[in-house]
């Protein structure tokens, strides 16, 4: 078996790796566990140098309290769910039906439409930045929730159909088949034969797309700009004014940010690796 | 709030039928659409703005004013397409030779009669000269902040030195502060502006604000002798180890703490120092304010003051509510009320307003009203075109850290100038 378990290996590896392993992991959360340190530290530590050292006061509840009571983020939080949630239902939903039809169908240019959704996972979302834009501009989206929900939708169902196609290939043809014989309609069949058996497929996939829509800061920056419609993400560099940056604040605001899909990952483990090894092995 | 609001109304009512019958009768009976576009997005200038579109949308019940606040870098880029494509009444951009490629494209109104009407030559007449480009006048100002050395008192003290006020005081100052083992000026180089203010100084100082805004035009070559002679002066300084080492890896935040901590005596900066430094535990005690001191004694003072305008776009459709926007805006009232503590925090621009009891505000007001008569520049990034700015002050910081390559430097400048003007 490979990669050899680390029980059945010589004591000096054993050895090895047990001390190795703490100290690749600090290294790694290094730049996490300073966002820590700094959101419990006082503005006045920047300013006096004070940048690794002890706080000179203990600040954390001071901080994340005024992040909550002090600034606009409760309404970015609340306008990042109220971004993510709707982003994860549309593209769920669609992809459900773009997979069944893609998956169970067969027709000319199937496969045509099939990689048309697959192709616009390989377009750079750079390139689209200036004509989308535009185009939410044009069409009064421009700085609105429902601007950045409906553009995540579009473009997060190319993903997910790939996703559900392939799930709904390796169901049981059988089934449908069956239930076809006895005379259920098409419709019927995609919401009581299909859909139920899909349920781990959706659990993954929607777990998969909370965390990226909540992660995600390039379309929040160029599509929204005001606290009105701007989510956590972007609204956090609302501590970085005019003139000086509010290194602390900033910290406990990200750190804040980062909660709901850590949250999300922890509550939900179990789906999201389902999610990313989902069709590795059939 | 109240009470500001309905003095501030009676006055400006009061400053109106001052001004004529026919203004006061187009002022009366507004009404229509306002669309205003402001850059003022960060949260405190956002509040202040939103808070001005609603004291004045209940001055003129019959006005509706349609606000579009547009992010500060994005609105840079977008101002060129939609004073062409999409004008509004009124909006935000900033003084001096920043607004000129609009006003030479005739995409900015020429107000220079409603500041007669409204008296705003005399109410705002530290700020005129920035507003005015030929014979006209193209906007108006609403705020505007002081730049000037930042000192640590108590070390001056304690070195028996006062501030200087010639060249050759700065240089025995220095000096001895250098002996005391610590730099005369921190600095941090690393976003290159900060090394701008250095120059405009040098320069002003040197040479003169009229040479300053000539040379920021493009219309004197970098490698003339009197640019040089400003080199000078700054290489006297970096030979003498008065600035900060390494300052080119620090950002200007990261530069206070040499202050802070008392490694460092002074810091050339703007007003909006001064917050970190009280957050960080310096008593207003300790930090002191002077003007940057004289270098040539035959050339007036002239000070950087960064100054954010109100403009009526030549394509606007509602001139006459745009007109009493602005005069709304740089009202005495309005302005102590905007520039407050709790508001932007600067310098009111109108001259009869008060200044929030703040020394170092008072110390910015008094010197830019009274003791800078060679005019008021904006900032090197802002009187300097973008393209030529940012050559430039990374020519200024190569400088800075290596003065031997000040001709190469003066010689990539004068290439810059010649491509991007």
């Amino acid at each position: 078996m490979f990669p050899t378990p680390i029980a059945k290996t010589s004591r000096t590896w054993q050895l090895t790796y047990q001390t190795l392993l703490p100290v690749a992991m600090v290294l790694w959360l290094l730049p996490l566990l300073a966002v820590m340190w700094f959101s419990i530290k006082p503005g006045a530590d920047f300013t006096t140098g004070n940048y690794w050292g002890r706080p000179s006061s203990f600040e954390g509840f001071a901080n994340y309290f005024l992040v909550f009571t002090g600034s606009d983020m409760p309404r970015y939080l609340w306008n990042s769910v109220m971004i993510t949630v709707p982003t994860v239902a549309g593209a769920v939903a669609l992809s459900c039906m773009t997979g069944f039809a893609l998956g169970v169908y067969r027709f000319k240019g199937n496969l045509l439409i099939f990689f048309m959704f697959v192709a616009g996972n390989f377009v750079p979302f750079q390139i689209l930045m200036v004509p989308v834009r535009d185009l939410t501009l044009d069409m009064g989206l421009y700085d609105t929730r429902i601007g950045l929900v409906l553009f995540h939708i579009a473009f997060q169902t190319g993903f997910c159909t790939l996703f559900m196609r392939n799930f709904i290939r390796a169901l049981p043809r059988e089934l449908i088949e069956a239930a076809r014989v006895e005379g259920v309609s098409e419709w019927r069949i995609f919401w009581y034969v299909v859909l139920p058996l899909m349920r781990p497929a959706i659990a993954a996939l929607a777990v998969l797309i909370f965390t990226f829509i909540w992660n995600d800061y390039f379309w929040a920056v160029v599509l929204t700009q005001s606290p009105e419609s701007q989510p956590v993400t972007a609204g956090i560099t609302s501590f970085n004014a005019q003139y000086r940056a509010m290194y602390h604040l900033m910290s406990a605001g990200s750190i804040v940010a980062a909660i709901p899909p850590v949250a999300m990952f922890f509550a939900m483990q179990k789906h999201f690796i389902a999610g990313l090894t989902l069709g590795a092995v059939k | 709030m109240r009470s500001i609001f309905t003095t501030g109304a009676a006055a400006l009512a009061a400053a109106t039928i001052l001004s004529g019958s026919a203004f006061a009768e187009s002022h009366a009976a507004l009404s229509g659409d306002l669309v205003i576009f402001s850059d003022m997005s960060n949260p405190a200038p956002r509040a202040v703005m939103e808070g001005m579109v609603e004291r004045f949308g209940e001055m003129h019940p019959d006005l509706n004013i349609e606000l579009t606040i547009i992010d500060r870098e994005a609105y840079k880029t977008q101002i060129r397409n939609f004073l062409q494509a999409n004008p509004p009444d009124v909006a935000n951009w900033y003084a001096g030779n920043r607004m000129l490629p609009y006003v030479e494209a005739g995409l900015f109104t020429d107000i220079s009669d409603l500041w007669e009407e409204g008296g705003l030559t005399e109410t705002l007449a530290s700020t005129q000269a920035s507003m005015t480009i030929g014979d006209g006048i193209y906007g108006v100002p609403y705020t505007y902040y002081q730049w000037g050395v930042y000192y640590r008192e108590d070390i001056f003290e304690e070195l028996g030195l006062e501030a200087p006020e010639t060249w050759d005081e700065e240089i025995a100052n220095c000096q001895a502060i250098i002996d005391s083992g610590r730099f005369c000026y921190t600095i941090g180089t690393k976003f290159l502006w900060t090394a701008g203010g250095w120059f405009d100084y040098l320069n002003m100082r040197t040479n003169g604000y009229d040479f300053h805004m000539a040379l920021t035009n493009g219309e004197i070559p970098w490698t003339d002798d009197r640019v040089r002679a400003t080199f000078a002066n700054w290489q006297q300084l970096i030979d003498m180890g008065a600035f900060l080492e390494n300052h080119q890896t620090y950002s200007w935040q990261e530069a206070l703490p040499f202050m802070v901590n008392g490694e460092a005596a002074a810091y050339l900066m703007g007003n909006f120092a001064v917050a970190p430094m009280r957050e960080a535990g310096l008593t207003d005690d300790q930090i002191g304010f002077y003007q940057f001191p004289q270098i040539d004694p035959s050339i007036e003072m002239a000070e950087d003051a960064p100054t954010d305008t109100f403009h009526i776009p030549s394509g606007a459709n509602n001139v006459e509510a745009a007109r009493a926007f602005l005069l709304f805006v740089t009202s005495a009232e309005n302005q102590t009320l905007i520039n407050g503590g709790d508001g932007l925090g600067q310098l009111p621009v109108n001259s009869q307003s008060s200044v929030d009891d703040d020394e170092f505000l008072n110390a910015g007001f008094e010197m830019l009203s009274q003791n800078s008569p060679g005019g008021i520049a904006q900032f090197f990034d802002r009187d300097a075109p973008a393209e030529m700015a940012q050559v430039a002050m990374q020519g200024f910081q190569t400088f800075m850290v290596d003065p031997s390559s000040l001709d190469s430097v003066l010689d990539r400048l004068e290439q810059a100038r010649q491509r991007f003007y």
